[in-house]
């Protein structure tokens, strides 16, 4: 952080600090309060929305769930003795609505979040008007359209608070709000949200569940917009269903797009404008919808990346050199660790609709040895890697490590099971640092998730540290030393199936997967990759090979499988394999080889 | 039992408009994975529009359908270009608010143009209820069942008999490979958003009758038509015009047996419910991720 950064920030407080004292119990210190209410509510809707990319528009109704745990339970324990004397009961209030919230928003997200990005807002638009029907109709409990009125004021002992004391409170814990945006961006888990919003399948390949990911970062969400709740309710006395409309849940969407999705101060700035843009507009309001309309057309118009999203685009870095990938460093000494493990593929069939995609296809790929996979394009070749690394079913067959066999139910199972892979077409994580790509691929070995990002702790610490460390040897294993802080979407087609492979080894895999690896390669970086292959194997590593590129194939492989049609057709040693017929048949059609 | 038949029976009739609008989400989504969000919006504009040409301006009720049609469709071009086109191409998903300001700027507008007041519209046949033994239907409801039905076999024929029905279905498949294949998928693309406003109209006009036209009728017809998408599973148009049926008998036997304000309750719980169970909706195919 620069010092004109840090500079820029303490003046901010300074103001947010003074305004009650310049403008003491007046309806700016209202206004104020207001905004750092919502600016937790879209803190939340941005941890979501901005880094983990999940659109809400819900928001307001989990912020109801907080708003009327809190009234009902603090004006049901008013009357007794402790709490009467103490105010504790509204603290207490203030806690229950964030769990009530939090609850809600989980058992929300387990079903509605197996729907993506924009059907999930539509489904959380459905569950707002749940929400709101439920708190019109149960009059019995929630007052109906009256809503319910004479919360306690918020009180500390018997000192009530007042409109300033009260605007400290607030502030402060909406400055806590922020440091933990913060703290969650910055931990591991944030850092795999961050990556799952780019590519859903590349986290997933380095045992990340996904499903359960989201699930989380939706809950804790929810539970910024239910304490936001119960900060609003006592602090207007009076709520009702009109507070937490649908048009609420978009108000506080755009405040993070206006904002600025995904940046720190985003909310703040969303929030603030978006409080004080209606003040200024009081004389129009029945044109209400056609402002925000317009207004919401122009920001996403004008300031697709929000307002500090503008003020923070970073210049893009240059490459500054090539990678030196001619020197292939030694490994570093905890990849061998684990050992490969012997990998058998046991009789595997699938087909999708009609077409026999593979047909009882079985070899073993000795412990530490290159085993390549050819065959022509179709062969089934990458529908038998999807399958090894769980991301397709097998109709039947089975996949065994050192024979034991896997359970490979669900994306993540494979990584967690020691089985690591690269991709065909690349699946990296936009604008991500090299570092940070393969930060994520010690997932399946990290103990850090949501509540150690807030809360923290030594082991975490050092943890992330020795993660840090280990990242670098890798990096300057595969070559790609002094490009730890480029965004690998600079870099070169080559050097980002470099960035993968190192992603891949993070998760210290005992088998590792290599689908096309060559594939867009110049000569010059196929002779690196072969460098790496060899390394790796040299130290242990088992690898299957799936690829086209003959010369590699024999420079580094130990025995091949051919399929064609879905069926292994031969197997043996690269000389061997050189001279099948039948292999020769496949590749070059059979008129030919009969020729 | 009569009392149970008539009010599925009239359920079904709602069920049919809902079953129009949905298959508008659907239409999108198969060729764009776009959803018009305020699509409710543009059921209430096409009400709306069909209030003035009938009942101020006192317009034949053909040519007025015929002008709400050709209306509505050209809005939803122009309102394409505008609100989904420029953010699809950028590859973000903020369309899902871009879609939702057109439809802020259709409510507002039509209070200033039209009022807030609900304002009631004549039943194209009348308002006498036709009698089948002990039940009594609206000629105006068997004309929403038979309109459904109309255009769900048309669309149905649409996409499997002719060139331009396979486009659609080409383009939902993979924009890349038709594009190879000499379809214009911008065509398609910004065809089947405006069909799908098109087909709000057709809603909308056919509603009013029923209920009232006015400002706000449009947001939860929207909410409830997007219910039925995802129980019948978005990629399953045939299937859609069947739930919305279902769904709305039930809605009727819902406020019939129960009470009304538990109605849309239920009715997006189901929703949620089918999520947990049947992410592909009831009639959908799971569809496996390629990696």
């Amino acid at each position: 952080m620069t010092r004109a950064r840090v500079g820029a920030g303490l003046l901010v407080l300074v103001v947010l600090i003074a305004v009650p004292a310049v403008a003491s119990g007046t309806y700016y210190t209202y206004l104020g309060m207001i905004v750092f209410i919502y600016g937790i509510v879209a803190i939340g809707l941005n941890i979501l929305a901005g880094y983990a990319g999940q659109l809400s528009l819900g928001h307001a109704a989990l912020m109801a769930v907080g708003a009327y745990t809190t009234a009902l339970l603090s004006k049901a324990v008013a009357h007794v003795p402790l709490f009467a004397a103490t105010g504790i009961h509204i603290w207490l209030g203030v806690v229950a609505g964030t769990a009530a919230a939090a609850l809600f928003g989980a058992l929300l997200a387990i079903p509605a979040l197996r729907v993506k990005g924009p059907y999930l807002a539509m489904v959380t638009i459905a569950f707002g008007w749940v929400i709101f029907k439920v708190l019109q109709e149960w009059s019995s409990v929630t007052g109906g359209d009256l809503g319910i009125s004479g919360i306690p004021k918020p009180r500390i002992a018997s000192m009530t608070l007042g409109t300033n004391q009260f605007y400290y409170v607030v502030l402060a814990i909406f400055l806590a709000a922020l440091v933990a945006q913060y703290r969650l961006v910055n931990s591991e888990f944030g850092l795999r949200l961050r990556a799952m919003k780019y590519s859903e399948i590349g986290i997933a390949s380095v045992g990340v569940n996904v499903y359960r990911a989201k699930v989380a970062v939706f809950t804790l969400s929810a539970a910024f917009a239910g304490l936001g709740g119960t900060l609003f309710a006592h602090q207007q006395n009076y709520i009702s269903p009109d507070n937490f409309q649908f048009f609420s849940s978009v108000f506080f969407l755009l405040a993070v797009l206006f904002g600025g999705a995904g940046t720190q101060l985003g909310p703040l700035i969303g929030a603030a404008v978006l409080t004080l843009l209606p003040e200024m507009l009081h004389d129009i309001d029945t044109y209400r919808l056609i402002v925000y309309g317009v207004f919401i057309l122009i920001t996403l118009y004008l300031l697709p990346n929000g307002v500090m999203g503008a003020l923070e685009r970073r210049a893009p870095q240059p490459a500054r050199d090539r990678p030196n990938t001619d020197r292939i460093p030694l490994a570093p000494r905890w990849i061998a660790q684990g050992g490969g493990a012997s990998f058998d593929v046991r009789n595997i069939s699938r087909s999708f609709g009609g077409l026999q995609a593979l047909r009882n296809v079985s070899f073993h790929v000795a412990r530490g040895s290159v085993h390549a996979l050819i065959g022509p394009n179709g062969a089934g070749k990458t529908t038998l890697i999807n399958i090894l690394t769980s991301f397709y079913q097998p109709d039947s067959g089975e996949v065994a490590m050192d024979g034991a066999v896997l359970k490979l139910a669900s994306f993540s199972d494979a990584a967690r099971n020691g089985i690591a892979r690269t991709f065909q077409t690349v699946k990296l994580f936009g604008d991500l640092t090299v570092l940070e790509h393969v930060m994520t691929g010690f997932a399946p070995h990290s103990h850090a998730g949501i509540l150690s990002a807030l809360i923290g702790g030594r082991r975490i610490r050092a943890e992330a540290k020795r993660f840090v460390e280990e990242a670098r040897e890798l990096i300057r294993f595969v070559g790609l030393e002094g490009f730890e802080d480029s965004s690998a979407s600079q870099l070169a087609y080559g050097h980002r199936r470099l960035v993968e492979i190192a992603r891949a080894l993070a998760v210290r895999p005992r088998v590792l997967l290599l689908d096309e690896p060559a594939a867009g390669l110049v000569a010059r970086e196929i002779e690196a990759l072969a460098g790496v292959i060899r390394r790796l194997r040299e130290y242990g590593m088992t690898i299957l090979l799936v690829e086209h590129h003959m010369d590699l194939i024999v420079s580094v492989s130990d025995r091949i499988t051919v399929l064609d049609y879905g069926e292994v057709i031969a197997e043996g040693s690269p000389a061997a394999i050189q001279q099948d017929p039948r292999v020769i048949s496949a590749y070059l059609g059979k008129s030919l080889a009969a020729a | 039992m009569y009392f149970f038949l008539q009010i599925a029976l009239s359920g079904i009739a709602t069920g049919a408009i809902y079953g129009l609008i949905a298959v508008g989400y659907s239409l999108t989504f198969l060729t764009t994975r776009v959803l018009n969000f305020a699509l409710g919006m543009w059921v209430m504009v096409g009400g709306m529009l069909t209030f003035s040409l009938v009942v101020q301006y006192g317009i034949n009720p053909v040519l007025s359908l015929a002008a709400v049609l050709l209306a509505m469709t050209a809005m939803g071009v122009a309102a394409e270009r505008v609100s989904v086109f420029p953010f699809l191409r950028a590859g973000s998903d903020v369309w899902v608010m871009s879609t939702l300001a057109v439809g802020f700027l259709f409510i507002d507008f039509a209070e200033i143009i039209w009022g807030r007041s609900p304002n009631p519209v004549p039943g194209l046949f009348g308002s006498q209820p036709v009698r089948f033994g002990a039940l009594s239907v609206l000629p105006q409801q068997i004309a929403i069942l038979i309109t459904a039905a109309v255009v769900f076999v048309a669309l149905d024929l649409f996409f499997h008999r002719t060139l331009l029905g396979k486009a659609f279905r080409a383009v939902a498949h993979s924009d890349q490979v038709s594009t190879l294949m000499g379809v214009n998928v911008r065509r398609i693309q910004a065809g089947s958003f405006a069909v799908a406003c098109g087909l709000a109209g057709l809603a909308g006009f056919m509603v009013v009758p029923l209920t009232l036209a006015e400002p706000q009728m449009g947001t939860v017809l929207g909410l409830k038509a997007f219910a039925i998408a995802i129980i019948a599973g978005l990629a399953a148009p045939r299937g859609i015009l069947l739930c919305g049926l279902g769904y709305g008998a039930l809605e009727g036997l819902i406020s019939g047996y129960l009470f009304t304000g538990i109605r849309d309750i239920l009715g997006f719980s189901l929703m949620i419910v089918v999520l947990c169970f049947k992410p592909e909706g009831l009639f959908g195919r799971p569809q496996e991720e390629r990696a």
